[in-house]
């Protein structure tokens, strides 16, 4: 790993973190709009599973993979909890009740203190101050070049099972049920179950995301997780597009990877990145990857797909 | 007791009036597109801004800053709706109660450009007046009023009276005016206005630009007594103006006054019972309960737009 972290620099592997873990955030938020839901509340997940998966390798000294696992665990639940009142609200009622949830958790997150002595003074959360010290990565020596590794692992796991998940009759049913409920419901689709599913799962994407940014950084705050963080989530997702689990990476990957980085336009960035998103969506409402040219790409890739030999 | 309890209910049905004239533009919006405008406390920030920077850099005299202000926020808005909501125009509405999710996709469109648009108004407000509090032409009275005893100030009152009076004078000219009925009726079923011979689209820019004006009206009154604007304004703005908004049923314009008081009453007692994140907690709990619990189940469809006087 030396040679790699000689040649790479760290500005390039903290970028490439960020991206990895953002992705997961935009992909929660993918997730949710297949079901026809725009949910302005994911950073709440995010920040819910960062504090549990911080409070389990901290407090517990539980391994990374347990606190991750109960991040997203925590996420899930969460989620699924939230969506059960949501469940019969317009698209508009329930973006604007999730971003009322969102904040509501920032907020208790910011009056949470559960603090217990630790070897350098006490550790754990302490309200609107942040949760110091996540150490695990010093403690164990995991350098930042194998912890992006880990990272790119675990995105690329959940990219494959979301891929495999769209193949399934289960993916199928989501997108109906985006597309028209009233009809899906009328296929025999049970909306709801699915409903809550897609949520459980979307929160326990962003909890695992929250996760893994809360080792990355080792300290987190309630102001992080505030709405912006979320709402860019879901721009990111309607930019790359909702025909396939890649848009919402190359979302990320225009605006961070390119614009923020790349530090063209300092101080202009947001003035033509949101231009470029407001003026993009008015022709090309379901984002540069949509079904459409998905659908058209996976012909040009498989010319011997089935339909074809079909005679 | 009593008296600080009167006292403190006051203070909140005060702050209410700023909350429901910040409100009035945002439904008078949703019920005429049904769309949610994200950019509308960006609109308001960024004439408000304009209107710091006449006022600092210029030394405009009041009346042109208030001007200024007004005229700035319709032409940001004329730039919101051709880039975020003019593609949605055209579309035959979903008729009155229909779910509107999946049904009418684009409202997801328009939520999300509208935000994009949000971030980058903001961004061009904070290039022109790059520090944190910038001064604002300031009408605020130093004095407090007596009545009996609890304590008054006379200039929040006059905006409070400002936006009961706004309130209702829209809502009368909705009722009575010929032009207020074809609002109403294009609000209602664009298609069938469309068929009576309206011109809808025409109407939808025109009730989206007084809107607009709205929204600067509300920027300057309430900026005047604060004699400062901060870029935290244009949030402020869309969140209280929303949450009011919702309570009173999006699109219903006498129903932003009574949302409006009701956020400001709660937001008070919050504030002096559990502190300054009580009060912030209490804003977003009041707007999450009044989503998810079922008040009206009989006239749900009520809730989901349709302008009402």
């Amino acid at each position: 790993m030396s040679e790699l972290g000689g040649l790479i620099s760290a500005h390039a592997v903290g970028l490439a973190s960020d991206m990895a873990i953002m992705s997961m955030l935009a992909l929660s938020a993918y997730l949710m709009l297949l079901v026809g839901r725009v949910s302005f509340g994911q950073q709440a997940f995010f920040g819910l599973g960062a504090y549990a998966a911080g409070v389990m390798s901290v407090m517990f000294q539980a391994p990374l993979a347990l606190a991750l696992a109960g991040g997203a665990a925590c996420g899930a639940l969460c989620s699924w909890l939230l969506a059960l009142p949501t469940l019969r609200l317009s698209g508009l009622h329930y973006a604007v009740a999730t971003l009322a949830f969102g904040e509501m958790a920032r907020i208790a997150l910011g009056g949470w203190h559960w603090q217990r002595p630790g070897p350098d003074g006490p550790v754990g959360p302490a309200g609107i101050e942040g949760f110091r010290d996540i150490r695990w990565l010093l403690e164990n020596d995991v350098s930042p070049g194998e912890y992006l590794g880990l990272t790119l692992l675990v995105l690329v796991a959940v990219l494959a099972l979301l891929m495999r998940l769209e193949r399934l009759r289960l993916g199928v049913g989501l997108r109906m049920i985006g597309q028209d409920d009233m009809l899906a419901a009328a296929q025999g689709i049970a909306c709801d179950r699915l409903r809550l599913l897609t949520a459980a799962m979307a929160g326990g994407l962003a909890g695992l995301g929250g996760g893994l940014y809360a080792h990355r950084t080792t300290y987190i705050e309630p102001a992080v997780f505030d709405p912006m963080l979320g709402v860019h989530a879901v721009g990111y997702a309607l930019l790359g597009g909702l025909g396939t689990a890649f848009g919402p990476l190359l979302g990320v990957m225009l605006d961070l990877g390119l614009l923020d980085a790349s530090r063209l336009f300092p101080g202009w960035r947001m003035v033509i990145f949101g231009g470029l998103v407001a003026l993009f969506l008015r022709w090309r409402p379901r984002g540069l990857l949509d079904e459409t040219l998905v659908h058209h790409l996976s012909h040009t890739f498989h010319t011997r797909s089935p339909f074809s030999n079909r005679q | 007791m009593v008296i600080d309890f009167l006292q403190i209910t006051v203070d909140g049905l005060l702050d209410g009036g700023a909350y429901a004239i910040v409100g009035l533009g945002l439904s008078l919006t949703f019920g005429g597109l049904r769309r949610l405008n994200l950019a509308y406390g960006a609109t308001a920030m960024l004439a408000a801004y304009l209107g710091a920077w006449l006022h600092g850099q210029m030394q405009a005299p009041v009346w042109l800053v208030a001007l200024a202000v007004v005229a700035c926020a319709i032409v940001i808005g004329w730039y919101v709706e051709r880039l975020c909501f003019a593609g949605t125009r055209d579309e035959v509405a979903p008729s009155r109660g229909a779910p509107i999710a999946g049904v009418d996709g684009r409202e997801v469109v328009a939520l999300a450009s509208s935000f994009a648009i949000w971030m980058q108004l903001e961004q061009v407000a904070v290039n022109l007046l790059p520090r944190h509090l910038n001064p604002f032409p300031s009408l605020a009275a130093s004095g407090e009023w007596a009545l009996g005893p609890l304590m008054v100030r006379p200039d929040r009152l006059l905006v409070a009276l400002l936006a009961a009076g706004l309130v209702f004078a829209l809502a009368m000219w909705l009722e009575r005016s010929r032009t207020g009925l074809a609002w109403r009726a294009t609000a209602d079923q664009r298609t069938a206005a469309h068929l009576s011979g309206m011109p809808v689209a025409r109407q939808q820019t025109w009730a989206f630009a007084v809107a607009c004006a709205l929204s600067g009206v509300a920027a300057f009154a309430v900026l005047s007594i604060d004699g400062q604007v901060t870029p935290m304004f244009g949030m402020w703005v869309l969140l209280k103006g929303l949450v009011a908004a919702m309570l009173g049923g999006l699109g219903s314009v006498r129903g932003v006054l009574w949302g409006g008081l009701l956020l400001g009453v709660v937001e008070a007692h919050a504030q002096s019972l559990f502190g300054a994140s009580g009060r912030e907690f209490s804003t977003y709990a009041l707007l999450f309960l009044v989503l998810v619990v079922p008040w009206r189940r009989g006239e749900r469809g009520a809730l989901f737009g349709g302008l009402r006087a």
